[in-house]
């Protein structure tokens, strides 16, 4: 199954994105400053950086479970400040901490989710069939999701993701506490998606699932995007052979910038007036 | 913004203006969208929630078991207490008992009801002209008797009459003060009577004017009076309490299972997600009062049977007047389910919310029990006053009063407290730190967070 998207316009698109949050203990704190990013259909992007760099609430900005402090985000043609709710119909969002309601069987999660998506019965019965079989969630799919494995649970969030069908996929981590097995299904389920034209951005730290997965990697360190491009501009670009090693680099280049320098050490705290 | 999200196509929702599917106006479509997303997240949190074994338990089991329980074991220590009192010797002395006369002494002794109840021991405590009778009160044993329990009492006669001194705060103090006067009174009785035969009278003719008390309201009228003071304060603790878990559940169990990221990415308004989740609260709190008085109603007959022994005073739920009260029953479980939810979403798990409900508990309790007080009725002013107004309206419309002004100041004083408090849910669950920390709301965070624009419309 392919998609029939407007390639011209991509994806998603953010201009300055800056998400600032208040900290009773570090004042303000920028936990992302003015991201620029853009993703097409068609395109799986990771976002590779460590914990703390800023990934995820990049990835719960354009997913519009947060505000954006300022700049501005579009995300399958809608506005994440304005339009947020047409955001969430027109994307799959999946992290390890969108829970599965644990009371509800893995059915009634998808029925749930299906219905608020505003999915007729019909519509939803046959959607319901494509995603059992193509998850293989037959066995379990009347069980209780909190009886269920992390692995079962891991195929329930997907196909809760999935759902309504949506044209981009936003995924926080999707691996992260999975085993082998469930690691390698999410891969597969991740470029089955670039196939079928739709556009995939998700958040790593595990360096070898970006090199697998990802046409285009932007590197993410203290808030900011140090740099975007395909692996292999992004090598051209450092000279580095392993993709840690072009990592490193680009981190090393911005801790000795003189602009970088100059906020150190707390890069990222802006008015910031520690708490007493 | 929410016109916006009708305006795409496919499973988005139509437009604002005629729908081309179901021909309807663009408004009437955003309504039943509106209502059909808020029932469908009721729904949801129904079944979610009465599938927990402690909710459940706590909502609909424990009432049912609980009143008929709770009050077999009232009615057995209400009978061992009455026995026990029966029971009670009561030791009361008398001055100059040599100079009384025998007959006298003799309905004293024996009582009315001869045998080991309501026994009235006499201590003969001599001459006593120069003490004073309440410092009698501490002898412990009389004219050449061995030591005795305390006195309950001194009686002595003099020419005005037998005077009698008694300690009430003490419980045996009253009980002497109950049973000399009743055996005096029949002697008197007795001796008015022997008169009257001895002079060819009528007994009546010697005493010149006798009241007779007569109760004329209905026995029924009793039971409704006793109701309408029981049942408003009942109403409004069982609705909070039938509220409690259910809201904590929904708010900071959210966050201790890890859902509450999972929520706010439903794809419609927050507002509608808060609003499913209220009325899911508030449907739970009604449906545990409605089981708590249903059991109530069938357990209390038997205990009101055993306290009120030899009164005819006969309780019936009145179903009439109860589904008068039942639509500002309702909307005051609206803003019960309202508050208790928006306080327990500042909580980061089950336990801290329980503590911080606690006192929010006593806030709809206290009230409640001040609209019971004899001499507080519904007026226009108290009409206004959340949760007093509730009690006192009950208590009005159990007691088959008709008050239409005040109670439409009631129903608009309830729904508005409602509104206001599912605002004040809306704006606090849709927070970001809902789903974005683990950490406690602290009320200097609640407080800015209130006057800042908040999320709600997201």
């Amino acid at each position: 199954m392919t998609l029939d998207t407007n390639t011209n316009a991509p994806a998603i698109h953010a201009e300055a994105l800056t998400k600032i949050f208040s900290d009773p203990e570090r004042g303000k704190v920028a936990a992302v400053q003015d991201l620029d990013l853009a993703c097409n259909y068609g395109e799986v992007m990771g976002l590779l950086g460590p914990n703390g760099a800023g990934k995820t609430t990049t990835l719960r900005m354009l997913s519009t479970i947060l505000a954006p402090t300022r700049g501005r985000g579009t995300v399958a043609g809608a506005d994440i400040t304005n339009d947020p709710i047409t955001v969430r119909k027109r994307i799959g969002f999946l992290s390890g901490t969108t829970g599965l309601y644990p009371r509800l069987t893995a059915q009634e999660v998808l029925q749930y989710f299906g219905r608020l998506h505003g999915m007729d019965e019909d519509t939803l019965g046959r959607r319901l069939e494509v995603v059992v079989k193509a998850f293989d969630l037959k066995d379990f799919l009347l069980g209780r999701c909190e009886s269920l494995s992390t692995g079962q649970k891991q195929r329930v969030s997907i196909a809760r993701a999935v759902i309504h069908d949506p044209r981009v996929l936003i995924l926080d981590e999707p691996t992260t506490g999975l085993d082998l097995l469930a690691a390698s299904d999410m891969i597969r389920f991740v470029e089955s998606r670039r196939e079928e034209g739709r556009c995939v951005l998700f958040s790593t730290h595990i360096l070898s699932e970006a090199e697998r997965l990802c046409d285009r990697i932007a590197i993410v360190h203290a808030g900011r995007v140090l740099a975007v491009g395909t692996q292999e501009e992004l090598r051209e670009d450092t000279g580095e052979k392993w993709l840690e090693d072009v990592f490193r680099a680009f981190v090393a280049r911005a801790d000795n910038s003189p602009e970088q320098a100059a906020d150190q050490p707390h890069a990222n705290i802006v008015d910031g007036e520690p708490h007493k | 913004m929410r016109d916006k999200h009708h305006q795409d196509s496919g499973h988005e929702g139509p437009g604002t203006s005629l729908d081309p599917r179901t021909q309807l106006p663009g408004a009437t479509l955003a309504m039943t969208q509106r209502l059909a997303a808020t029932l469908q997240v009721t729904g949801k949190e129904l079944r979610e929630t009465l599938r927990d074994r402690q909710t459940a338990f706590t909502t609909l089991v424990l009432p049912i078991c609980m009143y008929p329980v709770l009050f077999w074991i009232m009615a057995q220590g209400f009978l061992v207490l009455q026995g026990q009192k029966e029971r009670t010797e009561v030791h009361v002395g008398v001055v100059n008992q040599g100079l009384l006369e025998e007959d006298l002494l003799r309905a004293m002794d024996q009582g009315p009801e001869p045998g080991p109840a309501n026994r009235l021991v006499l201590v003969d405590l001599g001459f006593q002209d120069d003490v004073p009778p309440e410092d009698l009160l501490e002898a412990t044993s009389g004219v050449g008797e061995p030591q005795g329990p305390p006195l309950a009492g001194v009686l002595s006669f003099g020419p005005d009459g037998a005077h009698l001194h008694v300690n009430r705060s003490e419980p045996k103090g009253e009980l002497a003060e109950s049973r000399v006067t009743k055996r005096l009174a029949q002697h008197v009785d007795q001796l008015r009577e022997q008169a009257a035969e001895a002079g060819g009278h009528a007994a009546s003719a010697l005493q010149p004017l006798y009241l007779e008390r007569v109760d004329v309201g209905p026995e029924s009228d009793k039971g409704a009076l006793l109701l309408a003071t029981l049942l408003p304060m009942l109403l409004v603790t069982m609705c909070v309490m039938g509220a409690f878990f259910p809201a904590v559940d929904l708010s900071a169990g959210e966050r201790e299972r890890g859902t509450a990221e999972t929520t706010l990415l439903l794809p419609v308004p927050r507002l509608w997600v808060l609003q499913g989740k209220v009325l899911a609260v508030a449907s739970l709190a009604m449906i545990a009062t409605t089981f708590n008085l249903l059991a109530l109603g069938i357990s209390a007959e038997g205990l009101l049977a055993t306290i009120l022994q030899g009164s005819n005073i006969t309780i019936n739920l009145p179903w009439q007047a109860l589904l008068a009260v039942a639509p500002l029953a309702l909307l005051f479980a609206l803003f019960v389910a309202a508050t208790l939810t928006a306080t327990s979403g500042m909580a980061r798990n089950f336990k801290e919310a329980q503590a911080m409900l606690g006192p929010v508990q006593m806030v709809f309790i206290l009230p409640a029990i001040a609209g019971i007080m004899p001499g507080i009725d519904l007026t226009p002013g108290l009409a206004l006053v959340p949760v007093l107004n509730v009690t006192l309206a009950a208590k009005s419309m159990l007691l088959g009063k008709v008050l239409p002004l005040e109670y439409a100041l009631v129903a608009g004083s309830l729904l508005l407290s409602a509104w206001l408090a599912l605002k004040f849910a809306v704006r606090l669950l849709s927070r970001e730190a809902f789903a974005t920390t683990s950490a406690t709301i602290s009320w200097r965070q609640l407080f800015s967070f209130l006057r800042s624009d908040g999320d709600a419309s997201r």
